[in-house]
């Protein structure tokens, strides 16, 4: 078996300058030896051009020697660009090569070591501080050798026309790369104490602001200059320096560049009128001079990118180097399909710091058999639960899978064999179908037997949707959705048909709920827009976000009295929201209830107070159009900051009628209005079926109104569809679309998805409402039991009484196991918990 | 649902203006500044309930306060002879302002004794708001402390005025 590649953590940064870059790396080195050449053979022509055919008037070797300069620098540039390619394809490649394994590397160690790793830490890891090391890897072969090589060949080429004046030439400029690191270096140092001490600075400035009531009490003026003053002093004195440090740099530079052609002058000077050097080679050195001080600069840039590089790479790779508790996967095997019955003997778990978690506990459970873990938080019933289930690695003693110790198995065993429910679960960005599926498709490996195993069908997915509860809340996901008019036809029409029935069985009884769209009344839950339009339009210009800069649209709302009352009702809106939210973060709950979005708020704050300052006519016509368009979005059900005016409502309702008539008649067919024997695409499915919009947000009324559609589509055969539209339903990052007790549910449903042999349930339930937890309660006893091994850690103690065995601990120790009727007679641990005594 | 607000409006006031007066006068609410009053009176929703309809049963963690516009609530207990009222709560009473601070299994139902109007704020609109000016926790947390201490010496109060006995019966502010 070949030797397993070393961990990433363990090999060191040289080892990524070859390896699979080897080839690149060669093909640097050639174009490298062809620059180098193609760099000094200008300086040759320099000379030959002044010496011999300026000298010998000579037009056709000057064009000879002018057309080798040019192409040789054209090559030159050319491979240089060429190099800086490769070098930055050799950079990206070991980047990415090295993010991928760094990654898997990480998602691998223990849980334990996540305890103290911060997730930033993770990312900063790898998204910004790996980039040093790739750079210098890039840099490795290409930089030092191409400089070093021009360093080399210029300097053999200059002694080889005059020794003296080359040992004067190359000896410049390491005194200005040294001598300007060293004065940068200085003046990093005064940078550093100049933003210490600004800070310093506003803290005290701040403190005595916020202090002004006790420094006019006591007349305090002096102390406090005094205190001010003594830090301005001093920042003053820092800024001295720090500009001091920075002016000498630039001079420095300066001074060293001018400097050389002098020395060049004034000894080559000396040296041709003496005839013992010709005006050609001056000039080569001339030329020569000036070309030196890049590959000196560029050695000191790749001296300073190895430190930075090789000390990132070994910071990181120390802080990640620890090893992962099991293997991934078997390498020689397929993953075991174990037998359900667990045996756990005399298990103790340490902790690093020497605390017990668990003392010698030993308990065995049948294949099938149920067992309530319960007790005082910290008595260790959850480390129990995730030593059995591999997710720790115990100390000592023994857990049996299926015959076969836990410690032993590899992860993918783990995955193939068990399922776990986390206290917190957590829900991936996604569709509640991919999250679904994530524990499938984990341990989904390709073969034949886990194709058979983890793949569902929709009816395996729609039946732990209903095991779990968390249909009802993918059919109303289902019933937001949008529906495409050109896909979906069939169902268009279905749909129809449900909201007839609908009208007909619960238009009475849900009319508290719901607001049906009625051409003669006010929609209070629809937009201004909305309510003038009373439609929708496939035009372009005619969109809601496009109308407030239609002219047509503003011509009307002109002619219809309604162009300034809705300004101002946008300008209201403006600053009341803009007041509200100016300073809270975009979250999803500050901008629910706001008709501004988080990422326009900044131009809004701008435009409210432009409002507060001048009058609505003297506004620029772009500011105007935004109010408009702000006030076209006003829906008076949610947008609770401003009061709705009775006139503009009045106004709006006459404008709806006199649009339809002007829309009717200049743009025939533009507009479909609202019609109760027609789909409108623009809205969800739900308010389809509605005909109206629901006038409440609150879940309890949400829940009455979708339990009284599912009967409806259960007639009409659509219930499956929509549910399978509401799979597709994003949950947001981290799934923060969801509720708490809907990403448990899907958690739940994940796992019972994947029907393991072991199901371990940390406080699964927790989140959930008694209903829910009954239901999930009941499939566990009633579908599972006998086929199933579940360990439930449990927090409520109402709901324990029908599984197998209950094991009550207490500070790391199983105190008591027996049924629930054994031990409340026993009238022990159980029986004290139960009633409330510690 | 809804009926009496969804116009947003009441004689020339917007909802958002009467949710801050109202908040401005709950103790839960009372010394936050005014930044942070409008942010919660902002983020608070209304609701009708009709008799009988259950706001929250035993054992739920629904995590909501709520503040009555009209109508009447009842805190009520199920026992084996049926359901027993503990408590009723009419127009301008706030409830509930624990379970905001922390989840919490309810221990008894709530429901609507009378069509009812409430100001609704959910526990995770509270935290989300709270959280942006988390020098005012500690005022929170001492307006609880003040309502539990205030609710002590009212028993206190009660029980002494009537000759009862106080053994089991006050002291909650001493947990």
């Amino acid at each position: 078996m070949a030797k397993p590649p070393p961990s990433i953590v363990k090999r060191s940064i040289y080892s990524w300058i070859m390896g699979p870059n080897t080839k690149l790396q060669l093909v640097v080195l050639v174009l490298i030896a062809v620059t180098v050449f193609a760099r000094v053979l200008p300086l040759e022509m320099q000379k030959r051009i002044v010496n011999e055919a300026i000298r010998l008037r000579q037009v056709d070797l000057l064009i000879r020697y002018c057309t080798i300069y040019l192409v040789s620098v054209l090559v030159a540039s050319g491979l240089k660009y060429l190099i800086t390619i490769l070098q930055v394809m050799i950079s990206q490649r070991t980047l990415t090569r090295m993010r991928k394994d760094l990654f898997a590397h990480i998602i691998s160690l223990p849980l334990g070591f996540f305890r103290n790793t911060q997730p930033g830490l993770v990312v900063s890891s790898l998204v910004s501080e790996l980039t040093l090391p790739s750079n210098f890897v890039g840099m490795a072969v290409a930089v030092p050798v191409i400089n070093l090589l021009t360093l080399v060949a210029f300097a053999g080429y200059l002694f080889y026309l005059n020794a003296w004046l080359a040992a004067l030439s190359l000896s410049i400029y390491p005194a200005v790369v040294f001598l300007v690191p060293l004065l940068q270096r200085r003046a990093n140092q005064a940078n550093k104490e100049r933003v210490d001490v600004t800070r310093d600075l506003s803290d005290r400035v701040q403190e005595t602001i916020s202090g002004i009531h006790e420094v006019h009490g006591n007349a305090a003026y002096a102390i406090e200059n005094a205190k001010i003053g003594r830090i301005a002093d001093q920042l003053y004195r820092i800024r001295l320096r720090w500009d001091f440090f920075r002016a000498s740099i630039k001079v420095s530079n300066n001074f060293f560049i001018s400097l050389g052609p002098f020395l060049i002058f004034i000894l080559g000077g000396y040296l041709t009128i003496q005839g013992r050097l010709e005006l050609g080679a001056l000039v080569a050195f001339l030329s020569a001079q000036e070309k030196l001080y890049d590959p000196w600069k560029e050695l000191i840039e790749f001296f300073q990118a190895y430190q930075d590089g090789s000390v990132t790479y070994e910071k990181t790779m120390r802080y990640f180097d620890s090893e992962p508790e099991f293997a991934l996967a078997p390498s020689d095997r397929a993953p075991y399909q174990l037998e359900g019955n667990v045996d756990v003997k005399n298990l103790s778990f340490i902790t690093g710091d020497g605390i017990r978690l668990l003392d010698r506990i030993s308990f065995d459970l049948k294949a099938g058999q149920h067992v309530a873990l319960v007790g005082f938080s910290g008595s260790g019933k959850s480390t129990l639960a995730l030593c059995v289930g591999q997710l720790y690695d115990y100390t000592d003693g023994q857990v049996l899978l299926g015959n076969a110790e836990v410690r032993e198995l590899t992860k993918k065993d783990m995955a193939w064999n068990m399922g776990f429910v986390s206290q917190t679960p957590f829900i991936f960005d996604g569709t509640i179908q991919e999250n679904l599926l994530y524990s499938c498709r984990a341990a989904d490996d390709n073969t034949p037997a886990a194709a058979e195993q983890f793949r569902p069908s929709l009816e395996d997915m729609i039946e732990v949707l209903h095991q779990t509860g968390i249909f009802v809340d993918t059919l109303r996901f289902g019933l937001n959705a949008m529906l495409d008019a050109d896909r979906d036809s069939t169902l268009v029409e279905q749909l129809v048909k449900v909201r007839r029935n609908f009208r007909r069985q619960f238009g009475e009884t849900l009319s508290g709920f719901v607001e049906f769209f009625d051409e003669d009344r006010y929609l209070y839950h629809s937009s201004v827009a909305a309510n003038l339009l009373f439609g929708t339009s496939k035009r372009r210009d005619f969109k809601t976000a496009k109308l407030a800069e239609n002219p047509y649209f503003i011509a009307f709302l002109e002619k219809a009295d309604l162009k300034r009352p809705l300004m101002e009702l946008g300008a209201d809106l403006a600053r009341q929201t803009v007041d509200i939210l100016g300073n809270l973060p975009p979250d999803k709950v500050f901008y629910e209830q706001s008709p501004i979005a988080p990422e326009e708020l900044d131009d809004f704050k701008l435009l409210a107070q432009q409002t507060r300052r001048r009058k609505l006519h003297q506004l620029t016509s772009d500011e105007r159009h935004k109010l408009l368009g702000l006030a076209l979005r006003f829906i008076p059900g949610r947008h609770k900051m401003v009061s709705f005016p009775d006139l503009l409502e009045r106004l709006i309702l006459e404008g709806r009628f006199l649009f339809k008539n002007q829309i009717i008649e200049d743009y025939p067919g533009a507009f479909a209005f609202y019609d109760e024997g027609e789909y409108i695409f623009s809205q969800t499915i739900q308010n389809n079926i509605f005909f109206g919009k629901p006038k409440t947000t609150s879940a309890k009324a949400q829940d009455h109104i979708v339990q009284n559609i599912i009967q409806l589509l259960i007639e009409e055969d659509l219930l499956e569809t929509i549910v399978g539209i509401g799979m597709q339903f994003q949950v947001g990052s981290k799934g923060d679309k969801l509720s708490g007790g809907q990403r448990q549910k899907l958690a739940i449903a994940r796992v019972f998805l994947k029907s393991p042999r072991l199901l371990i349930m940390d406080e699964a339930t927790s989140a959930l409402d008694n209903n829910s937890q009954a239901r999930i309660q009941n499939f566990l006893d009633r579908r599972l039991k006998g086929k199933t091994t579940v360990i439930a850690v449990v927090h409520r103690l109402d709901i324990i009484k029908d599984y197998d065995k209950v094991a009550v601990m207490k500070a790391g120790k199983l105190i008591e196991m027996g049924t629930y009727e054994e031990l409340m007679d026993r009238k022990g641990a159980l029986h004290g918990l139960i009633h409330g005594k510690k | 649902m809804d009926s009496s607000t969804e116009k947003n409006s009441a004689g020339g006031t917007c909802e958002f203006q009467q949710n801050l007066e109202i908040l401005r006068q709950t103790q839960f609410f009372a010394g936050l500044p005014m930044e942070t009053l409008k942010v919660f009176a902002y983020l608070c929703t209304r609701e009708s309930f009709a008799a009988q309809d259950c706001l929250y049963d035993k054992d739920d963690d629904d995590g909501q306060a709520f503040y009555i516009l009209s109508g009447q609530l009842v805190l009520v207990h199920d026992t084996d002879g049926g359901e027993a009222v503990i408590r009723d709560f009419g127009p301008g009473d706030f409830i509930g302002g624990l379970a905001l601070l922390a989840p919490m299994r309810r221990l008894f139902a709530l429901k609507a004794g009378q069509a009812t109007d409430c100001l609704v704020l959910s526990r995770e609109k509270f935290a989300k708001a709270i959280g942006q000016f988390p020098e005012l926790i500690p005022r929170v947390f001492k307006s609880m402390a003040d309502s539990i201490r205030d609710w002590d010496q009212q028993r206190l109060f009660e029980a002494t005025e009537k000759g009862l006995s106080l053994k089991d019966m006050v002291g909650i502010s001493a947990i």
